[in-house]
């Protein structure tokens, strides 16, 4: 079906074209979504939430973008919101953790590789994660990023690479390893 | 040499990112159930009654500003019939005007310049200074309804008055004499804004709110509006 008829379907009030309209595009929101934010409960939250805005303004889809476009962009901006009040609220964890004298292990001292990965990604600026995730991992082009992102294709592709080489600096010292 | 490495440590990054926050299956059901029960919250979550809910008030209210605007246009016809037929039509204006040669995208001046005296009798003249005043007044109570919606309590009834500034605010966007672009974008933006507000999520305020915050932040709203309206001329009914 085409996604303008059925937008039109959900606006005119169609029950079944809500849920067709949410069943052609979860998968990819909570995909995403589920790689920004490596929780299962903060994901569907997001995801969730994200349907319910897509629902709620769907009348401002302009047809501009490609509607799993214009809904993931809802996603990120989601993610993004949600995320911060997520680090807030562990960094004040975090405080606790430092002050108690059995806090858990730095995870720095994991020697595992992927773990290594993992904590590289983790501190990647919020940009370059965003973009590394969706296009390397999730497999979004970069005109889709910079639509869902409303950035330039081009700033797109200069994060991804800036993104790589950070990953390859933090990296670095086990690339022997890994060329081997 | 070394592009070669970075090449194959660039590849296994890729490769070995794919198990970074692998995504179970999709809960999809579950996620369903909860959006649709939010969304039933959204829809039966009342809204008290504001001085500005019905749509016949403020249709009256942009009736009677546009009224207010064509009369003031003839009331300055008839001085400017007395000038010179050789003086310039604008005046404030003179130093921001686009060399005749130039292209413009705007066919009428943005509310923060000062209205063009219409020429004699020209009705387009009057109704594209009717439209300016209903914009700017419409800007200023946009202005207003979102610098209270910073600073007052939670309880207050936003959503019912953005929706009564997103109907004017569409009925301004649907008028062929707000045809400056850099309006017409700022009506824009307004737009979503508003529509963000009017339906905040009452099971999810707090992130309704910071998601408002955020979009007002990025695109420079509040400026932009402060520019856009005209200094000490707002009309008030």
């Amino acid at each position: 079906m085409e996604p303008t008829s059925l937008v039109a379907r959900v606006l005119a009030g169609d029950q079944d074209a809500e849920r067709e309209l949410y069943d052609s595009h979860v998968d990819r929101v909570y995909r995403l979504v589920y790689r920004m934010v490596g929780d299962g409960e903060l994901a569907a939250d997001y995801t969730q939430d994200t349907f319910i805005r897509a629902f709620d303004r769907l009348a401002t889809f302009r047809g501009e973008a490609a509607l799993s476009t214009w809904i993931t962009a809802i996603a990120i901006s989601v993610v993004y919101n949600g995320q911060r009040k997520v680090k807030r609220l562990r960094a004040r964890e975090v405080d606790l953790e430092h002050a108690d004298p059995v806090a858990a292990p730095a995870r720095e001292a994991d020697p595992d590789l992927k773990r290594k990965l993992a904590v590289a990604i983790e501190g990647l600026p919020e940009g370059y994660r965003t973009v590394f995730l969706m296009h390397d991992v999730e497999g979004y082009t970069h005109l889709e990023i910079g639509s869902a992102l409303g950035i330039q294709e081009g700033t797109s592709k200069a994060q991804l690479s800036r993104a790589r080489a950070k990953l390859r600096q933090q990296l670095a010292e086990y690339a022997g390893d890994l060329a081997s | 040499m070394m592009d070669e490495r970075e090449d194959r440590l660039d590849e296994w990054v890729r490769d070995a990112a794919r198990d970074y926050n692998a995504p179970p299956p999709t809960p999809r059901a579950e996620m369903w159930e909860a959006i649709q029960a939010g969304r039933r919250a959204g829809r039966v979550a009342p809204r008290p009654l504001s001085p500005f809910r019905t749509p016949i008030r403020f249709g009256l209210g942009i009736a009677a500003l546009l009224a207010l605007g064509i009369a003031i246009g003839r009331i300055t016809v008839p001085s400017r019939t007395e000038a010179p037929a050789s003086s310039p039509a604008t005046t404030a204006q003179t130093s921001t005007q686009p060399v005749p040669d130039q292209p413009t995208l705007t066919a009428t001046p943005s509310p923060g310049t000062r209205a063009p005296a219409p020429s004699n009798g020209d009705p387009r003249a009057r109704g594209e200074v009717a439209a300016l005043f209903a914009t700017g007044d419409h800007l200023t109570q946009v202005e207003t309804f979102l610098t209270e919606f910073g600073t007052r309590p939670p309880a207050t009834d936003f959503a019912g008055q953005a929706q009564d500034l997103l109907t004017n605010t569409r009925l301004l966007l649907d008028s062929k004499r707000v045809s400056d672009v850099r309006t017409r974008k700022l009506l824009e933006d307004l737009e979503l804004v508003l529509a963000q507000i009017a339906t905040l999520n009452p099971r999810q305020r707090s992130r309704d709110l910071d998601l408002i915050a955020d979009g007002l932040a990025q695109s420079h709203l509040r400026t932009r509006l402060r520019n856009a309206i005209p200094a000490g001329s707002a009309i008030r009914l």
